[in-house]
């Protein structure tokens, strides 16, 4: 940039020579000069207010279409699917079939405590001992002095702790609302239920997840907010559940057994009315895992579901049922039952000598492995196989349990001949009495295909057929005549006409082998025969009968006896009358005794 | 450029000055603080005692205040520019320690008959200092590294005191603001780019980090700014004001309910309803059109401040009308978009409209020194 001078000495001088005022030049100069700045620096003021301009425009522009964005857009609430609302959405009650609460939701109070606040920490420790006996007075103190901002105290406190902790009256103690899960009958139907905990936690609310049972498996459908007040209403029916209970544990005492299970199911829907396992536990309050020794020995397994045992000569029935089936017998065909069968290096013995030749009928009435291993190779692995899966023997139960589809039943890795003979009789083959009890649900229903289940069903779906309804009404007898002259005789409740088989299986040692005093005792009905209703297994957990000189360990002893006494007391419960029959021999009416005037 | 460059002669005097203020801008304030009047009073159910009487009354002596700053000739202003600039920062330093905490985080003074914020004055004084400073400074070194520098310095000071309040709008207004006018006073166009890409650089630096090994915020850091950027993710927390705020514009449709007939902003829904958030009561009773025609007004007083702005050749008043203007549209359109959901929600008023007292005194202030800028323009050319 060229500047002229303010002063340019030529035109000084000719101003001086001239007599003017120089200063005038040097005004004019600095006047042209500044004008000259001024009129670029506005070139470029105004290059930088149209840019702001522009800018200005912009932001006019799109607060002006976002106004007429929102005034255009229809109102609407905001929806509730904020980050916490999951956790604020409450759990759907479960109910047995009759709407009585089986589990709720109860609100209680967690206990924290924000040092920072806090006034006397030294008192609070003291007194909050004084209400919680298990808090130690030192770590508390430890604690609110040692600099934290956060300590949670107690998970879940009662009212009456609420109010204690409040009347020590120190601000830094704080109750977070803590939505909890509440089994109001207590161990009724335990491990059906399993119980809850609390998942996500924040001091205002924690989320209540199922940890077993039907909570576990059921957790997304208790947990949809969707539900909105609806409980989820099980296929249980609560009386019958308290008095299986209370029936099973008295007879699982008298047999002197170390656990027990029951499934109670209806035949025709493959709803569970009832099912139990003992020993059991509260779920409000469940117990710790074991961590040394046998898991199946904790209060939390279900022996109904989890629990896979050999279920011994209650198989009998299947191998009868489908050679019946498949015309390959009749009830009346006699079999070869002279024993020991061989195969190869097997033996097949029975438990006693019956002789030389059995009918179909008599085989399942005395229970002959030896006649049942015949039957089983005429029908073939590969039909035995078949008609098993179809009774749902070989696959985990679709139950709603978490625990039901870690159930797999046991088969042998190599399904020979042998393997068929013995499983014909129930042996070498596992499963979980509710598999039992959903299989002779199918087998004696009619023959159509049931599938167990805990959730109350507004109506029957009737499933495919498995067998035909002949063959079933002549397994239903074939039962039948298993209580009245057969191994099952305890098994006779008057007016109920119970049929049902027997098993009895050793139990095998982990080391490979079976104990010859430890057994599994079954016991699988079906009641009434000529009008079947309902299905009941009973199993005791190596049970020993004591009243005769000689322990008696077979399930006529044992678990027959307490299978009747349940159906004595719940067929009632459930609404079933006792039937009038003329014996046939004497002409005397039977199933009710008659007063005497 | 300085005005003594000038013949002063055709400049009025005495009290015919007041005939030469510009009045446009002073009807165009007066309508806007109108329309405040009309919302306190709705958003207060009818009660005019309420807000409205003492927003009038503030107002009132707003304009006063206004008409005596715009007598005041504006060379004597220019001069008071440093003094000013100190005293704002003395007060924020003072404010530090003797002020009161209160609603959220800004601090004020509480001078008996009024709370002085000391980062209300701060923001007309960071523009009146500006504006003197290139007044001051040829316009050739404009642009030379050292003479940025020191107008950086001039605004980061008041603003890092700000936002250790912790104000984080009003620290966003200053720093924006103060950067108008430096663009405003033509410094190069390189500087800016180079703020603005360094910034974007810093940003995505910081959210690329995220999930890698060498990530520069923790997590709950960056959850926290999640909800800052987007409050939906939060409606009962953070988003609770943005997401009643955008019911009540919503259910105000293109016409609105009609006066006194909001819902959503008269029924509590929004607790700042007579401050921050007054914008959604009047969207909402008056719809689209109201709310446009209060964006009208303001577009209006800034569009007639530029104008003011052009026909001055002082370059101290000039940037000055310019400063004062940004700093209003700052104000206004801040607060818009956040009550709109484009902005997160940083306590910025609707200026003039919201109920508060040193702002609207201080910003009327600031229009009185438009007005002796207008007044006191060079008229010689």
């Amino acid at each position: 940039m060229t500047r002229t001078p303010l002063r340019p000495l030529a035109r000084i001088l000719a101003a001086r020579r001239a007599g003017e005022n120089p200063d005038i030049i040097e005004r004019q100069n600095l006047a042209e000069r500044h004008e000259a700045e001024r009129d670029s620096a506005r070139a470029r003021a105004e290059g930088r207010l149209l840019v702001l301009g522009v800018v200005f425009l912009c932001a006019f522009t799109m607060v002006s279409l976002k106004m007429s964005m929102i005034a255009g857009s229809d109102p609407v609430e905001p929806r509730a699917a904020a980050s916490g609302a999951q956790i604020l959405a409450t759990r759907a009650d479960i109910t047995d079939r009759n709407g009585r609460i089986l589990a709720t939701n109860l609100t209680t109070h967690a206990l924290y405590a924000q040092p920072p606040l806090m006034i006397e920490p030294e008192r609070a420790a003291r007194e909050l001992v004084k209400i919680f006996p298990d808090l130690q007075e030192e770590r508390l103190l430890r604690q609110f002095t040692g600099g934290r901002k956060f300590i949670w105290i107690k998970r879940r406190i009662s009212p009456e702790q609420q109010q204690a902790v409040f009347d020590i009256g120190d601000p830094g103690l704080l109750f977070g609302p803590r939505e909890m899960r509440l089994y109001p009958n207590g161990q009724v139907a335990a491990h059906v239920l399993g119980g809850a905990g609390f998942g996500r936690e924040g001091v205002s609310s924690a989320e209540v997840i199922g940890v077993a049972g039907l909570e576990k498996a059921m957790d997304a459908e208790l947990r949809d907010p969707g539900r909105g007040d609806v409980p989820l209403a099980l296929s249980l029916d609560l009386t019958v559940q308290a008095a299986v209970e209370r029936i099973l544990e008295g007879g699982m005492r008298l047999m002197n057994a170390k656990g027990a299970a029951a499934v109670l199911m209806d035949i025709n829907t493959g709803e569970i009315v009832s099912i139990a396992s003992l020993p059991n536990f509260d779920p409000n309050d469940r117990p710790q895992p074991l961590t040394t020794g046998d898991p199946g020995d904790s209060p939390l397994f279900n022996r109904a579901v989890q629990g896979v045992y050999e279920l011994g000569s209650t198989y009998k029935i299947f191998a009868v049922a489908q050679g019946i089936e498949e015309r390959l017998v009749s009830r009346s065909t006699m079999v070869d039952i002279q024993g020991p069968l061989r195969w190869g290096k097997h033996k097949i013995r029975d438990f006693r000598n019956y002789g030389k030749a059995l009918s179909v009928e008599d085989v399942i009435v005395k229970s002959s492995n030896i006649g049942t291993a015949r039957i089983a190779q005429m029908i073939g692995t590969e039909r035995q196989q078949a008609f098993l899966g179809d009774l749902g023997l070989l696959e985990t139960t679709p139950v709603e349990l978490i625990e039901a589809r870690g159930a797999r039943p046991l088969v042998p890795k190599n399904w020979s001949e042998i393997s068929t003979m013995t499983i014909s009789y129930g042996h070498g083959i596992s499963a979980s009495p509710l598999h039992l009890a959903s299989a002779y649900a199918t087998l004696l229903n009619g023959g159509l295909k049931v599938e167990p289940t805990l959730l109350k069903k507004d109506y029957p779906v009737p499933g495919p057929r498995i067998i035909s309804e002949d063959t079933s009404r002549q397994a239903r007898e074939m039962l039948r005549q298993v209580v009245t002259r057969g191994t099952a005789s305890f098994g006779e409740v008057a007016g109920y006409r119970v049929g049902g088989k027997t098993g009895t299986a050793d139990k095998p040692k982990s080391t490979g082998g079976y104990y010859e005093d430890k057994v599994i005792a079954t016991f699988a009905s079906v009641f009434p025969v000529d009008d079947p209703q309902y299905v009941l297994v009973v199993t005791l957990d190596e049970p020993v009968e004591t009243s005769g000189q000689e322990p008696r360990r077979t399930a006529g002893w044992t678990a027959v006896p307490v299978a009747a006494e349940v159906i004595r007391r719940v067929a009632p419960l459930l609404g079933l009358a006792p039937s009038l029959s003329l014996d046939v021999e004497t002409g005397t009416p039977t199933g009710i005794t008659l007063a005497r005037n | 450029m300085s005005y003594l460059e000038y013949k002063v002669q055709t400049i009025p005097s005495g009290a015919r000055k007041i005939l030469y203020a510009n009045w446009a801008i002073a009807l165009l304030l007066t309508a806007v603080a109108c329309v405040g009047f009309l919302m306190l009073t709705s958003v207060a159910g009818g009660d005019f005692d309420r807000w409205a009487e003492p927003q009038m009354k503030r107002f009132a002596l707003g304009f006063l205040v206004m008409l005596a700053v715009g007598m005041v000739p504006i060379w004597f202003w220019r001069n008071m520019a440093g003094l000013a600039y100190l005293g704002a920062l003395g007060l924020l330093i003072l404010v530090e320690f003797f002020g009161t905490v209160g609603m959220g985080a800004q601090r004020w003074i509480d001078l008996g008959f009024m709370r002085l914020q000391p980062s209300e004055v701060m923001k007309i004084s960071l523009v009146m200092i500006l504006s003197a400073y290139y007044d001051w400074l040829p316009i050739s070194k404009v642009s030379r590294p050292f003479w940025v520098l020191l107008p950086v310095g001039l605004i980061l000071l008041p603003t890092a005191l700000v936002l250790k309040q912790p104000d984080l709008g009003t620290a966003i207004l200053l720093v924006a603001g103060g950067g108008i006018v430096m663009f405003c006073a033509g410094v190069s166009w390189w500087y800016f780019i180079a703020v603005v890409a360094a910034g974007v650089g810093l940003v995505a630096m910081v959210f690329s980090s995220r999930g890698t090994d060498w990530q520069l915020l923790k997590d709950y850091q960056f959850r926290r700014i999640d909800t800052f950027l987007d409050p939906s993710t939060d409606p009962l927390g953070a988003g609770y004001h943005i997401t009643q705020s955008k019911i009540a514009l919503g259910s105000g449709g293109w016409t609105g309910k009609g006066f006194m007939q909001g819902t959503q902003s008269r029924l509590n829904f929004l607790p700042e309803k007579h401050t921050d958030f007054i914008f959604t009561t009047l969207a909402e009773e008056f719809g689209f059109v109201g709310g446009f025609s209060l964006l009208i007004l303001y577009g209006l007083i800034i569009l007639f401040c530029v104008a003011s702005a052009i026909q001055n050749a002082d370059r101290f008043g000039a940037l000055l009308t310019l400063g004062v203007a940004a700093t209003l549209f700052l104000f206004f359109s801040v607060n818009m978009s956040m009550v709109m959901g484009l902005a997160p929600v940083v306590g910025v008023p609707l200026p003039l409209v919201s109920f508060g007292g040193s702002a609207m005194l201080v910003l009327m202030g600031a229009f009185g020194l438009v007005q002796s800028a207008h007044i006191h323009r060079p008229r010689s050319r």
